[in-house]
């Protein structure tokens, strides 16, 4: 009895001080995310309710005209353009196939990588983090030289006489379908290709980081059990190794799909004209010639919410799935 | 069932360790085999050889008479279990049992019905559905023999398979284990590196020590005719002297300078002067005068251990100290420490080994 009554008094006692600390350290934290993270898009949202003035900058307001001119052209309803709507697509369309891409080219290194020796592990994870810290543009100024027409690869193709043989046997033709060559020579600039490749270039050691954990943790007595049992060693990753990992794959790409979503200098340089991204846009209203602040909002605005649909829309298949 | 022969099968890794020197053994079919050895003897390297899991420096593995050295894991198909039990906790308990089936092709229902009867045969009916993870120790390790079943393997093998569950639980899987084997009457090969579970499994025992087999016999040979000063410490308990072949026996040693002579029966194969070692178990020193020759030694009692079912007396004599064990039951008077008695050592239970190394006497 003696020790059930100290044992409450004890607990209200603690009771008292703790709980105060805690809420205020939350309310604390709270404050600073409202700050830092809620304000600007706060900012950011009212902004896009606003009105440009000619010559003068923007004011305040409460019009949806920015949204309707995204989506639908700025003369609608007399006139209907989806240009800004084709921006958005691009940008998730770079984004989408970037992300896959990179985790899937990811996938293997990373399985083999964890199969190596911990000394030989350590070395290519350095060297991999090493690579994360070169900035976007010095990543995309290294492919900008080695894809430019005139002394990159089709250069090299060209002098060493590929170009001439790809004439000959009709290959160019299938190129320039594909939008990788001019009439007179392969061509990387302006591409999607070129352009989906940057964008896997730098995050491909962010995909190895994501990835390495989960497989390095896979016990390697599950892969050996199954191979006891007759499995093959691509039956061994597609049964044991796969199903083991899937939930940090996923998350894999989702991230880097967010994070690609951004891109803007692999963007500038490497995608053709009409495949320019919102990235590209929202920039131009705010900082380039046609400066509108407002509208430059709304597209962030757009850009923000589908993004938050991909990834709700994600994790609910995840569930579905039994993720 | 087949049995599986090695001839002259080594494995050396990268960075020159030899983990297994050249090893002849034979494990007959049917049979239950225990690798029995120290951490890195080189037992569950031999093991993972014979899975398939390792290819041998040299040598060849044979299946009956099927040499199958190159054969890799996925074609050899004897079932394995592992230290962790290695289950896949994506799949459900029936469909791990079912994996091998699964990998190879069969149908559904068919599966089912085999996972359920595996179930049936491991104790674990109506566990089919659940998770791997909602499942205790001795159940997973059920699920994992289970499993290694699946596929009907020639030959089963099962790494250090009790390692993992609580002391009582082992006790009751190795029995439980051996009838199950018995029932199948599947070649089997079990790493351990306990001697009372190989001695409680095992029809043999392959004592292995630093890539070497030491001793391979059934268990009660191995207990009663260790081959060598290894073999008798690492299995069971034994007392163990130092001492020179010569005159009526082995002369150790003792305290004050002087050498006693100890009589062993048969005489030692050494010859005279020969250094030796001698190894005594507990339960065969006595502190009564046995029948038949005994060397009888002055002692002083230093301690005593009553563990419920066995009792030891550490006694100090001229040749250094010897423990006594009885079992609870046997008629013996009560000691007290610092008592003088008369200890016997039958000539009989004088074990004689040419002088090497040993792990040190427990």
């Amino acid at each position: 009895m003696t020790i059930a009554e100290n044992a409450t008094g004890g607990s209200t006692a603690r009771g008292a001080s703790l709980p105060d600390a805690r809420t205020g350290g939350l309310l604390a934290l709270g404050l600073l995310i409202a700050l830092v993270c809620v304000v600007p898009f706060g900012l950011v949202l009212v902004i896009s309710l606003g009105n440009k003035i000619e010559g003068a900058g923007w004011e305040w307001g409460l019009s949806l005209s920015n949204y309707s001119r995204f989506f639908f052209g700025i003369g609608w309803p007399e006139t209907v353009s989806t240009l800004y709507a084709q921006k958005l697509f691009y940008s998730l369309y770079f984004a989408v196939i970037a992300s896959l891409l990179a985790v899937l080219v990811a996938f293997p290194f990373t399985y083999l990588l964890t199969r190596l020796s911990r000394r030989s592990q350590a070395a290519w994870l350095i060297l991999l983090l090493s690579s994360v810290s070169l900035s976007e543009v010095f990543v995309v100024m290294g492919w900008d030289v080695l894809l430019s027409n005139r002394s990159g690869l089709p250069m090299v193709f060209r002098e060493t006489g590929i170009t001439a043989w790809l004439k000959g046997n009709g290959g160019l033709e299938v190129l320039r379908e594909w939008g990788l060559a001019s009439p007179r020579n392969i061509r990387f600039k302006t591409s999607a290709f070129a352009t989906i490749l940057t964008m896997v270039y730098l995050v491909f050691p962010y995909a190895v980081i994501l990835l390495y954990p989960a497989l390095s943790r896979i016990d390697p007595a599950m892969m050996e059990a199954a191979r006891t049992m007759g499995a093959r060693p691509l039956t061994v990753i597609r049964t044991v190794v796969l199903p083991a990992v899937r939930i940090p794959v996923t998350g894999a790409v989702l991230l880097l799909f967010v994070f690609l979503l951004g891109s803007y200098v692999a963007i500038t340089v490497f995608a053709a004209p009409a495949q320019q991204t919102l990235t590209i846009s929202i920039y131009e209203s705010i900082r380039g010639q046609t400066i509108n602040a407002p509208f430059g909002a709304a597209q962030a605005v757009v850009l923000l919410v589908t993004a938050a649909l991909f990834l709700g829309a994600s994790s609910l298949i995840a569930k579905r799935s039994g993720l | 069932m087949a049995g599986i022969r090695l001839r002259g099968v080594s494995k050396r890794f990268a960075g020159s360790v030899t983990a297994v020197h050249a090893t002849d053994l034979d494990f007959p079919g049917g049979a239950l085999t225990a690798l029995l050895g120290p951490s890195g003897c080189g037992k569950t390297t031999l093991l993972r050889m014979l899975a398939g899991l390792e290819t041998p420096s040299h040598g060849s593995i044979l299946l009956g008479e099927t040499d199958i050295t190159d054969r890799p894991a996925h074609l050899r198909r004897f079932g394995m279990v592992f230290q962790s039990f290695a289950l896949f906790p994506h799949l459900s308990v029936a469909e791990n049992i079912a994996y091998a089936l699964a990998v190879a092709g069969t149908g559904k229902a068919e599966r089912r019905q085999r996972a359920d009867a595996l179930l049936d045969l491991v104790q674990l009916s109506g566990y089919g559905d659940r998770r791997i993870g909602a499942l205790s120790g001795g159940q997973r390790q059920r699920v994992a023999i289970a499993r290694a079943l699946a596929q009907s393997p020639e030959v089963f093998l099962l790494d250090e398979p009790m390692s993992a569950l609580d002391a009582k639980l082992r006790e009751e899987m190795q029995v439980e284990l051996r009838l199950l084997q018995q029932r199948l009457g599947i070649t089997t090969i079990v790493v351990t590196h306990d001697q009372r579970e190989a001695m409680t499994m095992a029809d043999r025992i392959v004592v292995m020590s630093q890539g070497r087999v030491e001793q391979s016999g059934p268990p009660d040979e191995i207990y009663h005719k260790p081959a060598n000063a290894f073999v008798a410490d690492f299995i069971g308990r034994a007392n163990f002297f130092d001492g020179l072949v010569g005159e009526g026996g082995v002369h150790v040693p003792g305290k004050d300078g002087e050498s006693v002579a100890l009589s062993v029966e048969p005489a030692p194969a050494f010859m005279s002067g020969a250094p030796v070692t001698l190894a005594i178990r507990p339960e065969r020193a006595c502190l009564d005068e046995p029948q038949g020759s005994a060397s009888r030694l002055a002692a002083r009692v230093t301690f005593l251990r009553d563990v419920g079912s066995t009792r030891d007396i550490h006694l100090d004599t001229a040749i250094g100290p010897i423990i006594v064990e009885y079992a609870a039951g046997e008629a013996l008077r009560p000691y007290t420490v610092g008592e003088q008695v008369a200890l016997f050592l039958p000539a009989s239970a004088i074990h004689v080994f040419a002088q090497g190394v040993r792990k040190d006497a427990a």
